[in-house]
Protein backbone atom coordinates (compact mmCIF):
# COMPACT_ATOMS: atom_id res chain seq x y z
CA UNK A 1 0.00 0.00 0.00
CA UNK A 2 1.24 3.50 -0.80
CA UNK A 3 1.84 5.23 2.53
CA UNK A 4 -1.57 6.58 3.52
CA UNK A 5 -2.46 8.41 6.68
CA UNK A 6 -6.01 8.85 7.87
CA UNK A 7 -7.13 12.35 8.84
CA UNK A 8 -9.32 12.69 11.92
CA UNK A 9 -11.28 15.89 12.44
CA UNK A 10 -12.97 16.16 15.82
CA UNK A 11 -15.50 18.71 17.02
CA UNK A 12 -14.27 18.91 20.66
CA UNK A 13 -17.55 20.76 21.38
CA UNK A 14 -17.34 22.96 24.48
CA UNK A 15 -21.02 22.84 25.38
CA UNK A 16 -21.57 19.21 26.26
CA UNK A 17 -20.07 15.93 27.38
CA UNK A 18 -20.24 14.55 23.83
CA UNK A 19 -17.71 17.14 22.67
CA UNK A 20 -15.32 16.34 25.49
CA UNK A 21 -15.55 12.64 24.70
CA UNK A 22 -14.95 13.37 21.00
CA UNK A 23 -11.79 15.19 21.95
CA UNK A 24 -10.49 12.51 24.32
CA UNK A 25 -11.28 9.61 22.01
CA UNK A 26 -9.62 11.36 19.08
CA UNK A 27 -6.54 12.09 21.19
CA UNK A 28 -6.39 8.43 22.24
CA UNK A 29 -6.46 7.27 18.63
CA UNK A 30 -3.83 9.80 17.56
CA UNK A 31 -1.51 9.18 20.50
CA UNK A 32 -1.94 5.49 21.25
CA UNK A 33 -4.19 3.29 19.16
CA UNK A 34 -3.22 4.45 15.68
CA UNK A 35 -0.13 6.55 16.28
CA UNK A 36 1.77 7.19 13.06
CA UNK A 37 -1.21 6.17 10.92
CA UNK A 38 -3.36 9.16 11.74
CA UNK A 39 -3.10 12.95 11.55
CA UNK A 40 -5.39 15.74 12.66
CA UNK A 41 -6.08 19.38 12.10
CA UNK A 42 -7.74 21.96 14.35
CA UNK A 43 -11.23 22.26 12.91
CA UNK A 44 -11.52 26.09 13.27
CA UNK A 45 -8.50 26.45 11.00
CA UNK A 46 -10.79 25.80 8.05
CA UNK A 47 -11.89 29.41 8.35
CA UNK A 48 -8.86 30.98 10.01
CA UNK A 49 -6.21 29.10 8.08
CA UNK A 50 -5.29 29.06 4.46
CA UNK A 51 -5.51 26.78 1.45
CA UNK A 52 -3.25 24.23 3.11
CA UNK A 53 -5.86 23.43 5.75
CA UNK A 54 -8.68 23.38 3.26
CA UNK A 55 -6.79 20.81 1.18
CA UNK A 56 -6.86 18.47 4.18
CA UNK A 57 -9.76 16.24 3.16
CA UNK A 58 -8.53 16.18 -0.41
CA UNK A 59 -5.12 14.90 0.65
CA UNK A 60 -6.17 12.46 3.39
CA UNK A 61 -9.07 10.01 3.69
CA UNK A 62 -10.96 11.66 6.54
CA UNK A 63 -13.11 10.66 9.52
CA UNK A 64 -15.23 13.25 11.35
CA UNK A 65 -15.80 12.73 15.07
CA UNK A 66 -18.80 14.63 16.43
CA UNK A 67 -20.23 15.09 19.90
CA UNK A 68 -23.88 15.38 18.92
CA UNK A 69 -26.22 15.08 15.99
CA UNK A 70 -25.45 18.62 14.81
CA UNK A 71 -22.40 16.94 13.25
CA UNK A 72 -20.32 20.14 13.12
CA UNK A 73 -17.01 18.46 12.30
CA UNK A 74 -18.56 16.66 9.36
CA UNK A 75 -20.42 19.72 8.10
CA UNK A 76 -17.47 22.12 8.45
CA UNK A 77 -15.09 19.66 6.77
CA UNK A 78 -17.46 19.12 3.88
CA UNK A 79 -18.16 22.84 3.54
CA UNK A 80 -14.53 23.96 3.40
CA UNK A 81 -12.50 20.93 2.52
CA UNK A 82 -14.17 17.91 0.95
CA UNK A 83 -16.35 14.87 1.52
CA UNK A 84 -15.48 12.83 4.63
CA UNK A 85 -15.09 9.06 4.33
CA UNK A 86 -16.81 8.27 7.63
CA UNK A 87 -18.50 9.87 10.64
CA UNK A 88 -18.48 8.83 14.29
CA UNK A 89 -21.35 10.42 16.22
CA UNK A 90 -20.72 10.17 19.97
CA UNK A 91 -24.42 10.75 20.71
CA UNK A 92 -25.29 7.54 18.87
CA UNK A 93 -22.87 5.61 21.06
CA UNK A 94 -23.64 7.36 24.35
CA UNK A 95 -27.30 8.16 23.87
CA UNK A 96 -28.40 11.69 22.98
CA UNK A 97 -29.34 12.67 26.54
CA UNK A 98 -26.00 11.75 28.07
CA UNK A 99 -24.04 13.23 25.18
CA UNK A 100 -25.85 16.55 25.58
CA UNK A 101 -25.47 16.67 29.35
CA UNK A 102 -23.39 19.54 30.62
CA UNK A 103 -20.41 17.69 32.03
CA UNK A 104 -17.51 19.07 30.15
CA UNK A 105 -14.32 19.88 32.06
CA UNK A 106 -11.68 17.17 32.49
CA UNK A 107 -12.14 17.72 36.23
CA UNK A 108 -15.82 16.78 36.08
CA UNK A 109 -15.70 13.63 34.01
CA UNK A 110 -18.20 10.92 34.97
CA UNK A 111 -16.83 7.79 36.64
CA UNK A 112 -17.34 5.59 33.62
CA UNK A 113 -15.75 8.08 31.21
CA UNK A 114 -12.71 5.93 30.34
CA UNK A 115 -15.03 3.17 29.21
CA UNK A 116 -16.95 5.63 27.05
CA UNK A 117 -13.75 7.07 25.56
CA UNK A 118 -12.60 3.53 24.73
CA UNK A 119 -15.91 2.72 23.05
CA UNK A 120 -15.72 5.82 20.86
CA UNK A 121 -12.00 5.32 20.15
CA UNK A 122 -12.70 1.72 19.08
CA UNK A 123 -15.43 2.95 16.78
CA UNK A 124 -12.95 5.39 15.18
CA UNK A 125 -10.46 2.52 14.77
CA UNK A 126 -13.10 0.36 13.06
CA UNK A 127 -13.70 3.18 10.56
CA UNK A 128 -9.94 3.50 10.01
CA UNK A 129 -9.61 -0.24 9.34
CA UNK A 130 -12.52 -0.15 6.90
CA UNK A 131 -11.01 2.79 4.98
CA UNK A 132 -7.62 1.05 4.80
CA UNK A 133 -9.19 -2.20 3.68
CA UNK A 134 -11.13 -0.34 0.96
CA UNK A 135 -7.91 1.32 -0.22
CA UNK A 136 -6.09 -2.03 -0.33
CA UNK A 137 -8.93 -3.64 -2.26
CA UNK A 138 -8.96 -0.76 -4.74
CA UNK A 139 -5.19 -0.96 -5.21
CA UNK A 140 -5.36 -4.72 -5.72
CA UNK A 141 -8.11 -4.35 -8.31
CA UNK A 142 -6.10 -1.70 -10.15
CA UNK A 143 -3.03 -3.91 -10.09
CA UNK A 144 -4.98 -6.86 -11.46
CA UNK A 145 -6.50 -4.71 -14.13
CA UNK A 146 -3.15 -3.37 -15.26
CA UNK A 147 -1.68 -6.91 -15.36
CA UNK A 148 -4.65 -8.06 -17.35
CA UNK A 149 -4.11 -5.26 -19.85
CA UNK A 150 -0.39 -5.81 -20.23
CA UNK A 151 -0.02 -9.58 -20.27
CA UNK A 152 -3.46 -11.12 -20.45
CA UNK A 153 -2.42 -13.75 -17.84
CA UNK A 154 -4.48 -14.99 -14.89
CA UNK A 155 -4.14 -13.84 -11.29
CA UNK A 156 -1.88 -16.73 -10.17
CA UNK A 157 1.18 -14.93 -11.53
CA UNK A 158 2.59 -18.12 -13.16
CA UNK A 159 0.88 -17.88 -16.51
CA UNK B 1 -26.78 42.79 30.08
CA UNK B 2 -26.83 39.58 28.08
CA UNK B 3 -24.25 36.96 28.94
CA UNK B 4 -20.71 37.39 27.68
CA UNK B 5 -19.77 34.53 25.35
CA UNK B 6 -16.38 33.00 26.14
CA UNK B 7 -15.00 31.07 23.18
CA UNK B 8 -11.82 29.00 23.50
CA UNK B 9 -10.01 27.58 20.50
CA UNK B 10 -9.72 24.09 22.10
CA UNK B 11 -7.07 23.21 19.48
CA UNK B 12 -6.98 19.46 19.05
CA UNK B 13 -3.23 19.23 18.65
CA UNK B 14 -1.94 21.59 21.31
CA UNK B 15 -1.76 21.84 25.08
CA UNK B 16 -2.51 25.57 24.81
CA UNK B 17 -5.83 24.71 23.19
CA UNK B 18 -6.73 22.48 26.12
CA UNK B 19 -5.69 25.23 28.57
CA UNK B 20 -7.94 27.70 26.73
CA UNK B 21 -10.83 25.23 26.85
CA UNK B 22 -10.49 24.51 30.56
CA UNK B 23 -10.19 28.22 31.41
CA UNK B 24 -13.39 29.00 29.51
CA UNK B 25 -15.19 26.14 31.25
CA UNK B 26 -14.05 27.29 34.67
CA UNK B 27 -15.50 30.73 34.01
CA UNK B 28 -18.85 29.62 32.60
CA UNK B 29 -19.39 26.70 34.97
CA UNK B 30 -18.00 28.06 38.22
CA UNK B 31 -16.86 31.65 38.47
CA UNK B 32 -19.37 33.56 36.33
CA UNK B 33 -22.22 31.11 35.82
CA UNK B 34 -24.84 33.85 35.50
CA UNK B 35 -22.82 36.32 33.48
CA UNK B 36 -20.98 34.13 31.01
CA UNK B 37 -21.65 31.22 28.68
CA UNK B 38 -19.79 29.36 25.98
CA UNK B 39 -20.71 28.08 22.55
CA UNK B 40 -19.06 25.31 20.57
CA UNK B 41 -16.45 26.85 18.29
CA UNK B 42 -16.92 24.03 15.79
CA UNK B 43 -20.58 25.00 15.54
CA UNK B 44 -19.53 28.57 14.68
CA UNK B 45 -17.26 27.20 11.98
CA UNK B 46 -20.19 25.54 10.19
CA UNK B 47 -21.61 29.01 9.48
CA UNK B 48 -25.07 27.74 10.50
CA UNK B 49 -27.71 30.49 10.46
CA UNK B 50 -28.99 29.65 13.96
CA UNK B 51 -25.63 30.22 15.65
CA UNK B 52 -24.85 33.24 13.46
CA UNK B 53 -28.11 34.87 14.53
CA UNK B 54 -27.34 34.05 18.13
CA UNK B 55 -23.86 35.55 17.99
CA UNK B 56 -24.84 38.80 16.24
CA UNK B 57 -23.43 41.69 18.28
CA UNK B 58 -22.82 39.50 21.34
CA UNK B 59 -19.96 40.58 23.57
CA UNK B 60 -17.36 37.90 23.27
CA UNK B 61 -14.02 37.01 24.87
CA UNK B 62 -11.87 34.62 22.89
CA UNK B 63 -8.91 32.53 24.09
CA UNK B 64 -6.56 31.21 21.45
CA UNK B 65 -3.76 28.70 21.75
CA UNK B 66 -1.61 29.72 18.79
CA UNK B 67 -0.92 32.76 16.59
CA UNK B 68 -3.48 31.64 14.00
CA UNK B 69 -6.16 33.11 16.32
CA UNK B 70 -8.94 30.77 15.17
CA UNK B 71 -11.37 31.55 17.98
CA UNK B 72 -11.12 35.32 17.48
CA UNK B 73 -11.43 35.06 13.70
CA UNK B 74 -14.36 32.64 13.77
CA UNK B 75 -16.22 34.64 16.43
CA UNK B 76 -15.90 37.83 14.36
CA UNK B 77 -16.92 35.98 11.21
CA UNK B 78 -20.05 34.85 13.08
CA UNK B 79 -20.93 38.48 13.87
CA UNK B 80 -19.86 38.76 17.51
CA UNK B 81 -18.25 41.83 19.04
CA UNK B 82 -14.93 40.48 20.26
CA UNK B 83 -13.99 42.63 23.25
CA UNK B 84 -10.81 40.76 24.22
CA UNK B 85 -8.59 38.39 22.26
CA UNK B 86 -6.58 36.41 24.83
CA UNK B 87 -3.71 34.06 24.05
CA UNK B 88 -3.18 31.14 26.42
CA UNK B 89 0.48 30.81 25.44
CA UNK B 90 1.18 34.37 26.66
CA UNK B 91 -0.32 33.55 30.06
CA UNK B 92 1.78 30.38 30.23
CA UNK B 93 4.88 32.47 29.54
CA UNK B 94 3.93 34.99 32.23
CA UNK B 95 3.53 32.15 34.72
CA UNK B 96 6.77 30.57 33.48
CA UNK B 97 4.83 27.38 32.91
CA UNK B 98 7.01 25.85 30.22
CA UNK B 99 5.69 22.30 30.49
CA UNK B 100 1.98 22.59 31.23
CA UNK B 101 1.13 19.05 30.08
CA UNK B 102 -0.14 17.67 26.79
CA UNK B 103 -3.10 18.22 24.47
CA UNK B 104 -4.76 15.34 26.35
CA UNK B 105 -4.01 16.14 29.98
CA UNK B 106 -2.77 19.08 32.03
CA UNK B 107 -0.32 18.82 34.89
CA UNK B 108 -0.20 21.07 37.95
CA UNK B 109 1.54 23.84 36.00
CA UNK B 110 -1.13 23.63 33.33
CA UNK B 111 -4.00 23.90 35.82
CA UNK B 112 -2.31 26.95 37.36
CA UNK B 113 -2.32 28.66 33.97
CA UNK B 114 -6.00 27.71 33.60
CA UNK B 115 -6.81 29.44 36.92
CA UNK B 116 -4.75 32.46 35.95
CA UNK B 117 -6.58 32.92 32.62
CA UNK B 118 -9.96 32.30 34.25
CA UNK B 119 -9.24 35.06 36.81
CA UNK B 120 -8.27 37.42 34.00
CA UNK B 121 -11.58 36.73 32.23
CA UNK B 122 -13.51 37.36 35.44
CA UNK B 123 -11.70 40.70 35.77
CA UNK B 124 -12.70 41.66 32.22
CA UNK B 125 -16.34 40.74 32.87
CA UNK B 126 -16.37 42.63 36.19
CA UNK B 127 -15.05 45.72 34.44
CA UNK B 128 -17.82 45.47 31.88
CA UNK B 129 -20.41 45.29 34.63
CA UNK B 130 -19.02 48.35 36.39
CA UNK B 131 -19.10 50.47 33.21
S1 LIG C 1 -21.35 18.41 17.06
FE1 LIG C 1 -22.47 19.04 18.89
S2 LIG C 1 -20.90 18.96 20.51
FE2 LIG C 1 -19.81 18.98 18.57
S3 LIG C 1 -19.37 21.15 18.17
FE3 LIG C 1 -21.32 20.65 17.15
S4 LIG C 1 -22.91 21.24 18.63
FE4 LIG C 1 -20.97 21.08 19.76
Amino acid sequence: MKETKIGIVSCSGEECLGGTISRLATRKVLEKLRMGETVTICLPLFIAGGEEERLFAKVFPTIAVDGCSKLCAMRATEKYSGKVNAVVNVAEILGEEKALSELVSLKEMPQDYEEIVDKVANEICKKIDKIISDILTKEAMEELESQGKSGGGCCCGNC
Amino acid sequence: MSKVVVIPCSGMGKVYGLIAREAALKVVRELKKNEAETKCLAYLVTGDEEIKNYMQGKKCITIDGCPKMCAAKNAKEAGAEVIEELKSIEFAKEKRAMKPGTATNLNEEGWEVVDYIADKIVEIIDNLEVK
